[in-house]
């Protein structure tokens, strides 16, 4: 048997344990599709697999147990999925074009979570479908809220919904609800101040409990949608860690632009002998110096005025 | 035109009597009607207002007798050297002394819950011919609470007055035990001419009512006063409302037949 | 009297009548609703017919307008009290049947339980009554079971038919309005929801005593004491005092009301730290008899007007319809006892 491992695994095919078979992964955007495309997986499965799939960790599914020889089969077999999921494809037919780049992650999101503070898979699309395909090594979640249910922090690019809460004296009845829940369950931005409450700009982190809490609409979120950009957290052997704050109140563009922008420092910089070209971006800053990195991604990037950027990050994580 | 109950008039503060380190009695200049049991909202500007009642009243004056318990009041006890307070009011019923006329009249009163009724005390003190006995049963927590001690004393002139306090130091000279402890102990001669009047906290008002009633005193014969957060005086801003009745209108003071049916 | 309105015509009458009223209806606000891409429809200023939301139940009532989330009684400095200046606006509130009976509720109040109220009455003597008809029944509405499905105290019914507006006219004082514009003269007839799928029935032998039975205890943990229920009732009044200081000195500022409910904490606090009514069940029942028993042995007819507002926002999901069916099983119950 002559397999080029290189090759397939760019197509989204794997090695796996058992000599002879792989896996096919199939990457969705944000986490959320139709049901109808659940009768193609199930096919694939039955026809080219071993019946099973598995639900992965990135919210795609990867169906195991592929004989090698069947991997044209199956890609013919994808093409409705990949067109059906709007994942970008550079010729019909062969399937995925990609696989470094892993598939957006995202929480439910405002479709159905009362907390989030935005439609966390279509902006995980619109960012699928401004870096797909690539093969550089990025891992991009997005999250509703500060709850980070979606973990975004263990990311390269942690995204975090955000509204900024508007107040509206003459209907705040000075209930207090506001402070309480942003006491006991956010960050205790607030304080009552002659019969209002006030926010402390700089603790606040726009999660909307206070708007979710206000029982008269005294406080409402802001027209704006706002994020919090984390930067290059990372799971793995060496060093693991959590994403830091890069950018308070930031805005999709914004974010897009950053996202791309990283694609270019990491092509210049990437370590050549790298294991499979696959270098978590993380390591690539802690040898360019933050500075640098910084310069590349802010690269013709024009924040909103409420932006608050970190001068510089330093990361903490487990050493061993 | 319809009158602005809101806004307060500007009183002057005649006198400033100490009784304890946090329970003043403030003599505000005053000449229209009001009566026992009465109240006024006082204001401090900043602060808010606070139901006060009246605990005397004289020609051209009514005492307002202040713990300082709230922010409001705490802030009336900062700034009493200023020359006048904000006052709106009087507020509610108040005491019908005529009700309590040629008979014999007990009062209850638990710790501040005497400033309400001094005013009922004082007007049998100075018309002795007008009922057929006085008791006064006046409890408070210790020696260092007492209100009104000059007046006690005054009053043991012409009727019976019991002070108790809760506890006391040994050797004390004050007599100690819940004001209940006193009420089955009262010489009482005829049950059906009596008229019982029992202010101070909801748990001091239960047992002392239910004392009175184990007497076999009818609930037509006893009168409370209720205590509840008064914020406009007015009926309208629906804080002391219990039931079908708002305290600030109907009440503070209640017969017993309908006091009982307030329910929280 | 009755007349079919262009959109045109509508929004010329709309011209007019604002250059004397504010125009106070129920309104679609696009992104403020409490979850993020969701609106709320509640009262604001309206400036012609297209900012009207007929279709939808506002969330909040119509009350605002004449009973303000908040209204400044007076200035103060250390001396003296000044009134605030009013606007000599008058207002012009469309709104349904079953707020109509609302109106009567707040007037009982402000007008007539004690003295009747400075601040109320400045808003409320200038306003007019605009009807708008009920197609059908919303969710939660049991207006039909309150009485409150129909009305004849209103100035004119507005109410939108495709697209064109039916006017029924009962105050003649606005015939010019009409006529101006040229309006055609047409039989019109208000609809009136004649049933609701939430009826509630309030048992004849109510009395005080169903305090004490268990009925109120869920609430205690189900209701969270947020006061939504209370903020969104066309029907309660109460309010809180605030001092506002303008000075670090506390020597200039103003004394305001503020709406306030009976559920959330601090409502009956008295100085020096006494409270009423901890348990949260306990509160569900005072408000609940205030609205359909003690109001009623007050002032003769029932405070609620089954408009269902309190059921639509409960985060928490409780019935207070579902919860004045429950009224004949708590009577059984301490009747026994």
């Amino acid at each position: 048997m002559d397999i080029n491992t290189k090759k397939l695994k760019k197509n989204a095919f794997r090695v796996t344990k058992v000599r002879g078979y792989t896996a096919s992964r199939i990457r969705v955007p944000g986490g959320h599709l139709d049901v109808k495309f659940l009768p193609k997986i199930q096919e694939i499965a039955d026809k080219f697999g071993n019946g099973t799939i598995h639900i992965t960790s990135r919210q795609g599914f990867e169906i195991p147990g592929i004989p090698f020889e069947k991997m044209p089969e199956v890609n013919l077999a994808l093409q409705s999925l990949i067109e059906g999921l709007e994942i970008n494809q550079d010729a019909m037919n062969e399937g995925y074009p990609a696989a470094g780049t892993r598939n957006i992650t995202a929480c439910i999101g405002n479709k159905v979570c009362p907390f989030a503070c935005y439609q966390t898979t279509a902006f995980a699309k619109r960012i699928e479908k401004a870096v797909f395909p690539h093969d550089l090594h990025f891992k991009v979640a997005l999250t509703g809220c500060p709850n980070d249910c979606a973990k975004v922090r263990m990311h390269d690019f942690g995204i975090m919904g955000m509204t900024l809460p508007q107040l509206d004296p003459s209907r705040c009845i000075d209930c207090k609800a506001c402070v309480n829940a942003c006491k006991k369950k956010s960050v205790g931005a607030l304080k009552t101040e002659n019969y209002r409450p006030v926010r402390n700009e700089e603790k606040c982190i726009g999660c909307g409990e206070c708007v979710l809490n206000c029982p008269n609409m005294a406080w409402t979120r802001s027209e704006e949608k706002y994020y919090r950009l984390t930067l290059l957290g990372r799971t793995g052997k060496k060093n693991p860690r959590l994403g830091e704050d890069f950018i308070k109140w930031v805005d999709e563009d914004s974010i897009i632009k950053i996202i791309l922008n990283t694609y270019k420092y990491v092509t210049a910089y990437i370590d050549p002998r790298a294991p499979g070209g696959k270098e978590h971006i993380g390591y690539i800053v802690d040898r360019t110096g933050f500075d640098e990195f910084k310069k590349w991604a802010m690269e013709g990037v024009n924040l909103p005025k409420a932006a608050e950027v970190t001068d510089r990050i330093y990361w903490s994580g487990i050493k061993y | 035109m319809i009158k602005n109950d809101y806004i307060p008039f500007s009183s002057k503060i005649l006198e400033v009597i100490k009784h304890t380190e946090i329970e003043f009695t403030f003599r505000m200049e005053y000449t229209a009607d009001a009566k026992p049991g009465q109240f006024f909202e006082v204001s401090m500007p900043k602060y808010g207002e606070a139901p006060i009642s009246i605990s005397g009243i004289g020609e051209n004056f009514v005492d307002l007798t202040i713990r300082k318990v709230g922010k409001v009041t705490d802030e009336v006890f900062e700034h009493y050297t200023g020359e006048s307070l904000f006052l709106r009011g009087p507020y509610g019923n108040g005491f019908d002394v005529l009700d309590y006329e040629s008979k014999e009249v007990i009062v209850v009163a638990g710790g501040t819950g005497l400033s309400p009724v001094r005013g009922v005390v004082e007007y049998f003190y100075n018309n002795p011919d007008k009922c057929e006995s006085m008791t006064l049963i006046s409890g408070f927590k210790s020696p260092d609470d007492i209100l009104f001690s000059a007046d006690l004393e005054k009053w043991k002139e012409n009727m019976e007055v019991i002070l108790t306090v809760d506890s006391a130091e040994e050797g004390s000279r004050y007599k100690t035990g819940l004001v209940t402890t006193y009420i089955p102990k009262l010489q009482i001669k005829d049950k059906n001419n009596v008229a019982v009047v029992v202010v101070g906290p909801p748990a001091m008002m239960r047992f002392s009512v239910k004392a009175f009633l184990d007497l076999g005193i009818a609930e037509e014969n006893i009168w409370i006063s209720q205590e509840r957060k008064m914020c406009c005086g007015l009926g309208k801003c629906g804080h002391c409302k219990i039931g079908d009745v708002y305290v600030c209108l109907d009440g503070p003071v209640f017969n017993y037949v309908k006091g009982k049916e307030l329910i929280d | 009297m009755g007349y079919v309105l262009t959109t045109k015509q509508a929004n010329e009458i709309f011209a007019e009548l604002s250059t004397q009223y504010r125009l106070f209806a129920p309104k679609t606000f696009g992104n403020e609703g409490r979850y993020s891409d969701t609106g709320c429809v509640r009262y604001g200023e309206v400036t012609c017919v297209e900012d009207i939301t007929f279709d939808k139940k506002s969330e909040y009532s119509f009350k605002e307008a004449i009973l303000p989330v908040m209204q400044t009684l007076f200035y103060f400095t250390e001396r003296e009290v000044t009134e605030p200046k009013v606007d000599d606006k008058k207002t012009m509130i469309f709104l349904r049947s079953c707020d109509i009976h609302a109106v009567k509720r707040l007037d009982e109040m402000y007008y007539k339980n004690g003295p009747k109220d400075y601040y109320y009455s400045l808003l409320r003597d200038n306003v007019k009554f605009v009807l708008i008809g009920c197609e059908q029944s919303f969710e939660n509405c049991f207006c039909v079971s309150m009485g409150t499905n129909t009305t004849d105290h209103y100035d004119f019914s507005f109410c939108k038919a495709h697209d064109t507006y039916e006017i029924n006219l009962k105050n003649t004082e606005f015939i010019s309005l009409f006529e101006k514009v040229n309006a055609s003269v047409m039989e019109v007839k208000v609809p009136f929801v004649t049933e609701n799928d939430v009826k509630v029935q309030i048992p004849d032998g109510l009395k005080a005593k169903v305090t004490s039975s268990t009925i109120w205890d869920e609430y205690d943990s189900r209701c969270i004491a947020c006061g939504r229920c209370n903020f969104v009732c066309p029907t309660c009044t109460c309010f809180t005092m605030q001092d506002m200081y303008y000075t670090d000195n506390g020597k200039v500022g103003e004394r305001r009301r503020v709406w306030a409910s009976c559920m959330v904490d601090g409502f009956t606090d008295v100085a020096g730290g006494g409270s009423y009514r901890k348990n949260y069940g306990q509160r569900m029942r005072f408000k609940l008899l205030h609205k359909v028993y003690d109001f009623k042995q007050r002032n003769g007819f029932h405070m609620c007007i089954g408009c269902g507002r309190c059921d639509d926002v409960c985060p928490e999901y409780i019935s207070f319809s579902n919860c004045i069916n429950k009224l004949p099983e708590a009577l059984k119950e301490v009747d026994q006892l």
